[in-house]
């Protein structure tokens, strides 16, 4: 029997290159791979020849899909080549990292001992106060916990360690350490003796610097007792891959217990005594922009495009690489002849000569493209980046990979529907008076609770009815992961969306996310939500104590209200809410009025206008006369003017008080005694809305006019920008209707021209002084002049 | 013309010898000339650096391509012999521009003005070829000409078309003799004035039909061209010329110390080279000048709190460096030897205010909002107020 052991870089096309040919030349009768143990079920699925990488190997609890672990592979990905090499084959795989079913206990405890340090940490807090002899005891008691959650690593407990990287790639003189490694492991040709060189480096490493994280030294146990266990079962060779950082942990020395804390011994100590937990293992297709987040391995590439490609050409890969990039430009219609692919390639070629490396990396044709493609400009190296540098790949599962119950149901709905994914951009008119269109519509209204934007609701100007609805519809391939996570909430998409909502009810205490989320629950048709939700909208109206909450939330609800009979949901229970949360804002409108600040009464403004469209829908005359009470109120107080402002516009539309009374408020609104900001405030807020109400009332102009023409020329100068903006909302024909108004002002105003005519007739005439001009008058006129007649 | 004459008959001789460059003799006298070429005030480095260089090296060059970037960017070499950082900024960018020479390809060094292109120009041609005087200097007036060749017309008239009577450019030089050729502010020259570049640069020869003969480029020719983007006046470069260039783009320095570093070096020897009795700058006063650049320049305080309105003129580094060494001269030769903000002040409003209505505009107000009230920064704000700006 004879083992070896591969210490591999996760997502290393080297690596990856490497392990190939070493399998195929050595053909173990065995392979230990590193991997959660309970995934091996899934494995085989992996043979198929519809399985396109980049996919991901996906572990879940089913209680629990929020702990879901994904392990992706690419092509380039050394354990993908392995398993491949493995399937076709038929040589068996072993799984040998811990298992999730252990991990996700261990994590939950973890977490738990979090919560708990808090919650005795506050509680010594409280102890503290009160009794100050058992101080000691608690903190002794509250220590405990701190230390393990010291101990145990959080979520991502495999990170890929670059510390100990680091200083193997200073001591060969590299700044950058991913850069050392990619240039001595991934690029390397002759891959003979490379998993040799590995397992040494790492040896020297783990020697300095010893793994301490309790979570992967019982990782370690668990791959050295798998490896136990095969070796048992009596295979010739054993090809052991794992990270490199572990490789020196598994080697023969190790397992027969050099050093002796690897010992069988040891291992079975720290292993004794751990709980398990079901998890399903599966396969999801992957996107290698995906592929550079941190994951399962916690090994998140940046390029992953570039390592495909150097995967799949190892020969030629500058050449190709270049002469795509230049094809991807030309697409854009950027300049990118080949004779420039040729001397970006010398450039590329020569830096590497520069830098002493054997071939030109990413780094060299970046910098050579840079200067020679692109003239120098970063803009289009970017797009380079995007397109070919991470790629936009996305894999492909086979068929009979069993999938999670959401995705099942959502299929079963898409078919019964008649409602295919897609992902070009379409666009649907729902009529929901059609059974099948109103199906659809809660379809896509339930996803937007879960936050899966498989549509996007449209505004249609034209069709204003409520049985219409309008959505902009695109799918997405990453929608299959955001399915997984939904998950979690339930394995339908009604319950799904019934539990978010849910839980929504129970945390949330903003009145707006709630009020919002049942209007969400009402058009997702989700009865069983809205009980508990109106419930919490009931109790958080009642406590709250902001009042423009409160307004802002009677929007949604009066709209459910009235659409309520088009969808077939009964929704009279909530208007006893809403009259109780109306009331409440009446109440609280006048002190909520009070000073503020021009963007607070901006928002208060907007507040109040939603206020008036929820009685413009709702129709009910006992509101109206309420809230026109309490509009009367703030023209009497002294506010912010832009509301003031408002209030009258919204008074005189409804005709709750008269042009008399208008012209009243607005000479005073307006009156030289006032600060001319606060002047100007609230003629912005009367200004606000239709124009066209505004055009019929001469008094007001006029009073408008005079207040104008009444400010100090630098007081003008100053509000002018002011006026100008309150005007700007108009139409422009409005616009120019009040232009003309203006202009004629004068004509409106007969008093004011009478008067000026009367100011010249009561001048009296004076006759003396008009006789003396007499005698030239008489010269000129050639008459004889006589003072007597 | 016939200055001309005088001025191109003689390079080419004596070029080898890398001290005349003007034919009129004037550098050839060591120690007066007002600035001294790179090859002649780093004959030194040059030569360590070709002592311990026994890496490849592409052909007719005088150094490897590695020792001309620790010639460009510094470093210690094996013997212990130090060579001073020529360039400071991106390494990566100097192994651009030498990869690219090493590949025959042309190098266009493009950027704002005062990011020392034409000062690396200079030093990469001194390291390659160990002549940095193979230039021509680009502008509104330079003809097909002075890129070719032209001809000694006196000669012409009676001898006819000969060898004798040409005229010979420096482009021409570098060609037969295999090295590097300067052109200076491409962008100034006219375009169709540019396109003669063009097959030069991609036959790599140059024909005499008057001769019946031509010029072949001898292994080792290139061309490193400067361009600025940003000046008034400049003609576009065409995509056929800039597609026979590699572009390096030499960005303004990074950091207030990279720009500091730089300023004080290049002061301290401009200093030199006017022999300013001044004691060495005082690092505290051009700190302040490279602040003042840097701000109005970016147009935000260092601090990032205070947007500022930028000046219409583009307060590169190089300007930088004239208003210290002006400054230092003022301090030399009417102060007391110590640079102060008085003797800063002028210069440093000259450079500035090149617009007399709007940068004036600019520069009071960086004045009252900035410079009045920085701690430590009074003795500029009330110089500025004596000097009436």
């Amino acid at each position: 029997m004879s083992q070896r052991i591969f210490g591999i870089r996760h997502h290393g096309p080297g690596c990856a290159r490497g392990l190939k040919a070493a399998l195929l030349e050595w053909k173990p009768d065995v392979i230990v791979l590193e991997g959660p143990a309970d995934a091996e079920e899934a494995l085989p699925l992996a043979a198929s020849e519809k399985m396109e990488p980049p996919v991901a190997m996906l572990l879940y609890p089913p209680g629990e899909p929020r702990r879901s672990v994904f392990y992706p592979f690419a092509i380039f990905s050394p354990e993908w080549q392995a398993i491949r090499w493995a399937l076709a084959e038929e040589v068996p795989i072993r799984l040998m990292d811990l298992p999730q079913a252990i991990r996700i206990p261990l994590d939950r405890q973890a977490e738990e001992a979090i919560e708990k340090a808090l919650l005795e940490a506050e509680a010594k807090e409280q102890a503290e106060n009160e009794q100050e002899d058992r101080e000691e005891a608690e903190v002794t008691e509250s220590k405990q916990p701190e230390s393990s959650e010291n101990e145990s690593t959080p979520e991502q407990p495999t990170r890929w360690r670059t510390d100990p990287l680091a200083l193997l790639a200073e001591a060969a003189g590299y700044q950058d350490h991913e850069l050392w490694w990619e240039e001595q492991i991934e690029r390397r040709a002759d891959a003979t003796d490379l998993f040799d060189a590995i397992l040494e480096a790492m040896q020297t490493v783990r020697e300095h610097y010893p793994e301490t994280t309790e979570r992967d030294l019982l990782r370690e146990a668990y791959m050295r007792t798998t490896i136990r266990e095969v070796q048992k079962e009596g295979f010739e060779r054993i090809a052991i891959i794992c990270g490199a950082w572990h490789s020196p942990v598994l080697t023969e020395a190790a397992l027969a217990g050099d050093p002796a804390e690897c010992s069988s011994k040891e291992d079975k100590k720290r292993l004794k005594g751990l709980s398990k937990e079901k998890t399903v293992a599966t396969w999801i297709p992957w996107t290698y922009d995906r592929l550079s987040y941190r994951s399962g391995y916690g090994a998140g590439i940046n390029s992953p495009g570039w390592y495909a490609h150097v995967w799949e050409h190892p020969q030629k890969a500058p050449t190709r690489w270049l002469t795509q990039a230049a094809r991807l430009l030309r697409e854009q219609d950027l300049d990118a002849s080949s004779a420039s692919v040729i001397e970006s390639l010398r450039l590329a070629d020569s830096l590497a000569a520069l830098r002493d490396l054997c071939s030109p990396g990413l780094r060299e044709l970046n910098e050579a493209m840079l200067s020679v493609l692109c003239h120098g400009q970063e803009s289009p190296l970017n797009l380079i980046r995007e397109k070919l540098e991470v790629g936009d790949r996305l894999g492909v599962v086979s068929e009979e990979t069993p999938q999670v119950p959401i995705l099942e149901d959502l299929e079963k709905l898409q078919k019964s529907l008649r409602f295919k994914p897609t992902t070009a951009i379409r666009q649907h008119d729902f009529d929901l008076r059609k059974p099948t269109d109103l199906a659809r519509s809660h379809l896509l209204h339930r996803l937007t609770v879960l936050e899966i934007p498989w549509g996007h609701p449209l505004h249609s100007e034209k069709k204003t009815s409520t049985f219409h609805e309008l959505w902009q519809v695109q799918w997405q391939p990453e929608f299959a992961v955001d399915f997984i996570e939904a998950s979690v909430w339930g394995n339908t998409i009604e319950e799904a969306a019934t539990t978010k909502l849910i839980d929504l009810a129970k945390k949330s205490t903003k009145l707006t996310e709630l009020t919002e989320a049942f209007d969400h629950c009402l058009l997702a048709d989700l009865k069983q939500a809205i009980d508990p939700l109106l419930k919490t909208i009931q109790k958080q109206a009642a406590i709250s104590s902001d009042v423009r909450h409160l307004m802002e939330s009677l929007l949604p609800l009066a709209r459910v209200t009235r659409y309520g009979n088009v969808r077939g949901t009964q929704a009279d229970d909530l208007l006893p809410v809403l009259e109780g949360m109306f009331e409440r804002a009446c109440v609280g409108l006048l002190p909520a009025c009070s000073n503020l600040s021009e963007e607070a009464a901006e928002e208060m403004l907007k507040s109040m206008e939603k206020v008036q469209q929820t009685l413009e829908l709702l129709h009910r005359e006992d509101w109206q006369a309420d809230w026109e009470k309490q509009l009367q109120k703030l023209l009497t107080s002294d506010l912010h003017g832009l509301l003031k402002g408002w209030a009258c516009r919204k008074l005189l539309e409804q005709g709750a008080i008269d042009e008399e009374a208008l012209q009243v408020h607005t000479r005073l609104a307006l009156s030289p005694a006032n600060d001319p900001q606060k002047a100007t405030a609230w003629a912005t807020g009367l200004l606000r809305g239709s124009g066209l109400v505004l055009l019929h009332l001469n008094a007001l102009w006029q009073v408008f006019d005079r207040w104008l023409s009444e400010l100090p020329e630098e007081t003008f100068i100053e509000l002018a920008p002011l006026i100008r903006r309150a005007f700007s909302d108009f139409t422009p024909a409005e616009r120019r209707q009040m232009g003309d108004k203006v202009k004629n002002l004068d004509q409106l105003a007969p008093t004011k021209k009478e008067s000026t005519k009367q100011g010249d007739s009561e001048l009296p005439l004076q006759l003396d002084r008009a006789r003396r001009t007499l005698p030239n008058l008489a010269q000129f006129l050639g008459v004889p002049y006589d003072p007597a007649s | 013309m016939a200055k001309k004459v005088a001025r191109k008959k003689t390079p080419r001789k004596k070029a080898a010898t890398a001290t005349a460059s003007n034919g009129n003799g004037v550098s050839e006298t060591d120690g007066k000339a007002l600035r001294l070429h790179a090859e002649q005030q780093y004959a030194a480095e040059l030569e360590a650096l070709a002592e311990v260089d026994d890496r490849q090296r592409p052909p007719n060059w005088k150094l490897s391509p590695w020792a001309v970037k620790t010639y460009l960017l510094g470093g210690k070499l094996d013997n212990g012999f130090e060579v001073t950082p020529k360039y400071i900024g991106r390494e990566r960018l100097m192994e651009i521009a030498i990869a690219t020479l090493a590949t025959d390809r042309a190098l266009l060094l493009y950027g704002v003005p005062g990011t020392a292109k034409s000062w690396v120009s200079e030093h990469l041609s001194a390291a390659i070829s160990g002549i940095s005087t193979l230039l021509i200097q680009g502008t509104a007036g330079t003809d097909e000409a002075t890129l070719r060749y032209g001809w000694n017309y006196a000669r012409l008239l009676a001898e006819g078309p000969s060898e004798a009577a040409l005229v010979r450019s420096p482009l021409m030089d570098a060609m037969s003799t295999g090295r590097i050729a300067r052109v200076e502010e491409l962008t100034r020259i006219p375009s169709e004035v540019q396109d003669t570049l063009i097959t030069i640069l991609s036959e790599k020869m140059l024909p005499i039909p008057e001769l019946n003969t031509e010029v072949q480029a001898q292994r080792g020719f290139n061309v490193i061209a400067t361009a600025n983007n940003r000046d008034k006046g400049v003609n576009e470069l065409s995509s056929a010329l800039l597609r026979r260039f590699n572009t390096v783009i030499l960005p303004v320095p990074d950091g207030m110390d990279e720009e500091v570093q730089i300023v004080e070096r290049r002061a301290d020897q401009l200093g030199r080279a006017l022999e300013l009795p001044a004691e060495k700058p005082a690092l505290e006063e051009i700190r302040r000048i490279v602040t003042v650049f840097r701000e109005l320049r970016n147009g935000v305080t260092e601090d990032g709190r205070t947007k500022l309105k930028s000046p219409s003129g583009t307060l590169s580094t190089a300007e930088a460096i004239s208003v210290v060494s002006s400054g230092l001269a003022m301090a030399a030769f009417y102060g007391d030897g110590v640079l102060k903000a008085s003797d800063l002040i002028a210069s440093l409003v000259g450079a500035v205010v090149k617009d007399p209505v709007q940068d004036q505009i600019v520069w009071q107000e960086y004045l009252q909002t900035v410079v009045k009230d920085r701690d430590g920064w009074k003795d500029l704000y009330r110089a500025s107020r004596e000097v009436g700006a």
